[in-house]
């Protein structure tokens, strides 16, 4: 074992393991870089006398919200697998992260076919800017999850992942909750905000 | 260290109080300035104090703590109180300062009913200066003149700033006073000047190119003065005089300012027009308009070609010019205004 | 003993094409540092070769080598490049190099990741350089590439982007592995509150890159698509704001500037108290700064943009001059630290008295300006230039100088020579504060920053020709630098454990360490472990006294 991996089973014994920080500090920044684009769109919204703005027809709500239950779903199916190789079944990881990628994957191709049935482009103004950079980055950190996840599953389908030893699988769950909770809050604001409670006359 | 080298460091300590001292910001030619001016003295002193006790006590020790023998020194820990002892010390300077600030902001950012009613505009790289009251204009244009704007003492102008591309800023030392002049966002200010003279000024927002030539002038002049300068403002003309040569005409821009302020061509005859537009990511555009008021009003435009940003040439075949009488009418770049115009004569 | 035993020399050396192999996949926390410092000081040959064409130029009225065209893309990429390609890898340099040793760990958490971040930089810096081949030239948008400017300019602009986007994700996966070791990786006895001082400093920078960075990486990606992709988040047609770059660039570049002081306030933390004889007063006062500043850090970033009329006045001038109170009280614990003690005037502590000297005057220049009302008078003056230089330059460069004499003998084995560290030491401070004390004139009496040329009547003159001098005194004094770490490195390995009597631990091993760090750590019961080794009698007496 390298030196590191000794470190970190010292205290994985003690406390969070020396990769889950690792993820947890990276979502954190993970999480600052969402909040700029975030933050952009309150100014926007703000300094706008209607939000959307007049010449934007909104999608209509309903894939948006089969896609985002089906990403919601998949953080429970997710945790399921981490609560299965807490108890050292990897068996059940594998199941669950096999589950877990589909719904991802389900996910990614409903948003693929949600962009071609929008009506407006990307320069079309501030929102349109913020509606397609901002789910176009969320979606590719979703692929960047689906890698992870994928690479986790075939060490967990090989056999790699123990009880004692998992600390990818705890990993990659925190990162895919993270992209998981990025997706309902694009959710809330791209599809939600405009249906339920749009600003202006 | 030896005597030396104390004596090298009492001499640039001593030196750099000095030159720290004697920094010193301009009076301030406007009734805001001067307040800006009365702050800038007390936040001198407040610094000064700082400065001087802290470098003291740096010198005094370096003097006086000299490792001279093997005896160890006391090892000290510090303390709860004496670390109290210095958050306290900042924030007394704070409790001071700040008050004083924000009156002196309350003070600058106070609304006065305005004499002079301005638009200035600021666009790369000079400025226009729309007089809303008197109906007159004075403008800069790049590389080859300042906008030179004449103010009546002892009233109050209110200036509306604007920009017509990228952010540039409307800096005057001498009234120790700057504003951001920002696409999509104007901003409004007002200031009283109460010094007669005349002020350098430019740009203070790095805005390209020639940011560092985006100069102009304020000239603080009696109300006699400000009042003939008006007069003589309302009675010039713009573009002189020219004669066709044919009707066909190749126009180029270049840092914002025509190859040419003046066009003339045969009447009854289509223009068969060539542009080059030679800045680089800027947009110029050739429009024609019954007179200057007109363009200035938005009204009545008689043609325009397409705006598009160098470096490109484009050719137009303006049809307009064949219904046009005999006279005098104007032509400018649609985005820099009366910056890059002049007459467009059809004889 | 808790000093490491002297390694045998090994018969024949190695084959030259395995050693630079060696270097170019490394893992090593120490051979990273290393190559973080080599990086870093060929960057800042470039950006100071860059300064001194400014500086030439300015030094009379009317163009007389440096078009303005070259001028600004020169502005640009000195900044640029100071910032993210010389100052912060150094201070990430020194964290490589010695966090791990003063913690007792043998590596950093992720040691590939960390070979990882190091090699993003040179290829992140060189293409911010190569715009300078491209058409159109280098980014001419200064540092802060503000929109709508930004987004009219050539390609150089694109390269400058994509070259920040790498060397923004290699720092803040630096920062993670930091903040990973500092917190998991002490040895026994060690608790956060006997961590050297150092460690903090890089654990309260690498919190700022984490949760400040990423939003500059969004903000890049914005620009990117505004200007290719046909988005407005920075135009105002249809929507968007050039003020939203301003929020977004300065969230991040005023922790920014924090991210570039902190480590040097740790540098000199370490260093006054090895050469007053005496522990850092009030151990517990620097922690709390470092932390207020660093969450104050967050809240401070509009008074860059007072001037736009577009910012809320008051509570950013508040929360600016109330981050100048923890960072007083900086200056407080470094006098009493050094009070009753006895002070020894070695390089690296020149150096590090040096620095307080000159930060102060950088700090009181930048809460001048907190005051809006006096902002307006000298915001994008060249006041501005004087006070960031004071604070970076004479502020962290001299404590990156004073970690450098500090710490080279244990990185290298040889002690740098102290006769032309005085020579460097006085022309680098004296060329320093002739180069930019007379901005503050300069600044006063109106000058706008960033421009290529200026009239002859404005009275700017003789200011300009005197910092242009300074420039070069400071020049003459980086030479003399070179030549001292070219004259040392030749000499042969002699440096002790511990030269100059240090408090911390890797003052207990051999000069350079071994690949694994410790053969033995002493007993740590204190911020002090080598200190109160030394006392006991349980190490060697270094040969520093």
């Amino acid at each position: 074992m390298s030196t590191a991996e000794m470190a970190s089973d010292e205290r994985a014994v003690r406390g969070t393991s020396s990769p889950v920080l690792g993820m947890v500090l990276f979502v954190a920044s993970e999480a600052m870089f969402f909040a700029a684009f975030f933050a952009i769109y309150a100014m926007s919204y703000s300094s706008q006398p209607s939000w959307p703005p007049k010449d934007v027809t909104v999608p209509s709500i309903g894939v948006p919200s089969v896609m985002t239950g089906l990403i919601v779903a998949s953080s429970f199916f997710l945790q399921l697998g981490v609560r299965a190789i807490r108890r050292g079944d990897g068996r059940r990881l594998s199941l669950w992260l096999a589950t877990t990628l589909f719904l991802g994957a389900a996910f990614t191709a409903l948003q693929l076919y949600g962009y071609s049935q929008i009506e407006f482009g990307i320069r079309e103004g501030i929102y349109a800017s913020l509606f397609y950079i901002m789910t176009g980055v969320a979606l590719a950190h979703v692929a960047g999850g689906v890698v992870f996840l994928l690479l986790v599953l075939v060490r967990s389908a090989t056999g790699h992942l123990t009880m004692v030893r998992h600390e990818s699988a705890e990993a990659a769950a925190i990162y895919w909750h993270f992209v998981v909770v990025v997706s309902v809050a694009l959710y809330v604001a791209f599809y939600l905000l405009a249906s339920v409670h749009p600003k202006g006359p | 260290m030896g005597r030396r080298g104390r004596w090298r460091l009492f001499a640039g300590a001593g030196a750099a109080a000095a030159l720290f001292l004697s920094a010193c910001a301009r009076q301030g030619a406007t009734v805001q300035g001067e307040e800006i001016h009365r702050l800038y003295g007390i936040i001198q002193g407040l610094a000064a104090f700082v400065f001087v006790l802290v470098e003291a006590l740096l010198i005094w020790s370096i003097i006086r703590f000299r490792k001279r023998d093997e005896a160890p020194p006391p090892q000290v820990f510090g303390s709860n109180r004496a670390l109290v002892g210095f958050f306290a010390f900042g924030a007394v300077i704070v409790a001071v300062l700040f008050p004083f600030g924000e009156q002196t902001l309350s003070h600058v950012q106070r609304q006065e009913p305005p004499l002079v009613n301005l638009r200035v505009e600021a666009f790369q790289w000079e400025w226009t200066a729309y007089y809303l009251n008197e109906g007159i204009f004075t403008t800069g244009r790049t590389l080859k003149q300042p906008m030179v704007m004449e103010l009546p003492v002892d009233e109050p102008a209110h200036i509306m700033l604007v920009s017509r591309d990228v952010m540039h800023e409307f800096f005057v030392p001498d009234f120790l006073f700057m504003r951001n002049a920002i696409p999509g966002h104007p901003n409004t200010f007002t200031f009283t000047p109460n010094k007669i003279g005349t002020y350098q000024a430019q740009c203070a927002e790095y805005c390209g190119l020639w940011h560092s030539r985006m100069t102009f002038v304020v000239k603080v002049v009696s109300p006699t003065d400000y009042a003939a300068w008006v007069k003589d403002k309302t009675l010039h003309a713009i573009g002189g005089n020219c004669s066709p040569n044919g009707a066909s005409v190749h126009l180029t821009a270049k840092n914002t300012t025509w190859s040419t302020n003046c066009i003339a061509i045969p009447a009854g005859q289509r223009l068969s027009l060539t542009v080059t537009n030679l800045d680089d990511g800027v947009d110029h555009n050739f429009g024609i308009w019954p007179s200057i008021q007109d363009a200035i009003a938005k009204k009545g435009q008689l043609y325009q070609t397409g705006r598009f940003p160098g470096v490109a040439t484009r050719s137009f075949d303006v049809t307009a010019t064949t219904t046009l009488k005999p006279g005098r009418y104007y032509f400018q770049c649609d985005v820099h205004g009366v910056a890059m115009a002049g007459a467009f004569i059809v004889k | 003993m808790a000093v490491t035993e002297a390694r045998p020399k090994p018969i024949a050396p190695e084959p030259y094409r395995r050693r630079v192999l060696e270097w170019l996949t490394t893992t090593d926390h120490k051979k990273i540092g290393i190559l973080y410092l080599v990086n870093s000081f060929s960057f800042f040959v470039i950006a100071g070769v860059m300064a001194l064409l400014m500086r030439s130029e300015l030094a009379q009225p009317g163009t007389q080598f440096l078009s303005a065209r070259a001028y600004n893309q020169v502005f640009t990429e000195h900044g640029t490049l100071m910032i993210f390609l010389f100052i912060f890898p150094t201070l990430a340099g020194f964290g490589n190099y010695f966090v791990p040793l003063q913690i007792g760990a043998l590596d950093m958490a992720f040691p590939r990741v960390n070979a990882l971040s190091f090699w993003l930089l040179p290829v992140g810096g060189l293409t911010i350089v190569s715009g300078f081949v491209a058409k159109g030239g280098a980014a001419a948008g200064g540092w802060t590439s503000f929109a709508p400017l930004s987004e009219q300019l050539g390609t150089g602009e694109d390269l400058w982007i994509a070259g920040l986007l790498l060397v923004g994700a290699a720092s803040i996966l630096g920062a993670i592995n930091f903040i990973v070791t500092i917190l998991r990786m002490r040895a026994p006895g060690m608790s956060m509150m006997r961590m050297p001082i150092f460690c903090w400093s890089t654990l309260a920078t690498s919190l700022l890159v984490v949760l400040a960075t990423p939003v500059i990486t969004a903000g890049l990606i914005m620009l990117f698509a505004d200007r290719h992709l046909g988005t407005t988040f920075f135009s105002a047609a249809k929507g968007g704001s050039p003020l939203y770059w301003q929020h977004v660039f300065w969230f991040f570049g005023h922790p920014e500037v924090y991210m570039l002081i902190l480590a040097a306030w740790g540098i000199v933390s370490e260093i006054l108290p090895v050469f007053s004889g005496k522990p850092l007063f009030g151990y517990r006062g620097v922690v709390l700064a470092f932390l207020l500043i660093t969450a104050l850090s967050f809240s401070v970033w509009a008074h860059h943009m007072f001037a736009t009329g577009a910012v809320e006045l008051p509570f950013f001038s508040i929360t600016t001059e109330m981050i100048s109170i923890p960072t007083g009280v900086l200056f407080f614990i470094w006098l009493a630290t050094l009070w009753k003690g006895k002070l020894r005037f070695e390089v690296p502590m020149l150096f590090a008295l040096g620095f307080v000297a000159m930060f102060l005057i950088g700090g009181i220049d930048g809460v001048w300006m907190a005051a809006p009302a006096m902002d307006f008078a000298i915001h994008d003056t060249y006041w501005v230039v004087a006070h960031f230089h004071y604070v970076l330059f004479g502020g962290t460069v001299f404590g990156i100088m004073a970690g450098i004499y500090y710490w080279f003998p244990k990185i290298t084995g040889r002690m740098l020579s102290r006769r032309l560290g005085l020579w460097h030491f006085w022309l680098q401070l004296v060329g320093f504060n002739l180069t930019f004390f007379p901005m503050h004139m300069l600044g006063l009496q109106g000058m706008p920053r960033r421009i290529a040329d200026y009239a002859p009547d404005r009275g700017w003159n003789t200011m300009n020709l005197l910092s242009t001098i300074g420039a070069f005194v400071i020049g003459l004094s980086m030479l003399i630098f070179a030549v001292n770490v070219i004259l040392t490195l030749r000499k042969p390995r002699t440096a002790p454990a511990d030269p100059w009597s240090g408090n911390t631990l890797e003052w207990a091993t051999t000069s350079p360490p071994p690949p694994h760090n410790f053969d033995r750590l002493p007993v740590i019961g204190s911020a002090r472990p080598v200190y109160d080794a030394r006392l006991a009698g349980t190490v060697a007496e270094g040969d520093g006294t």
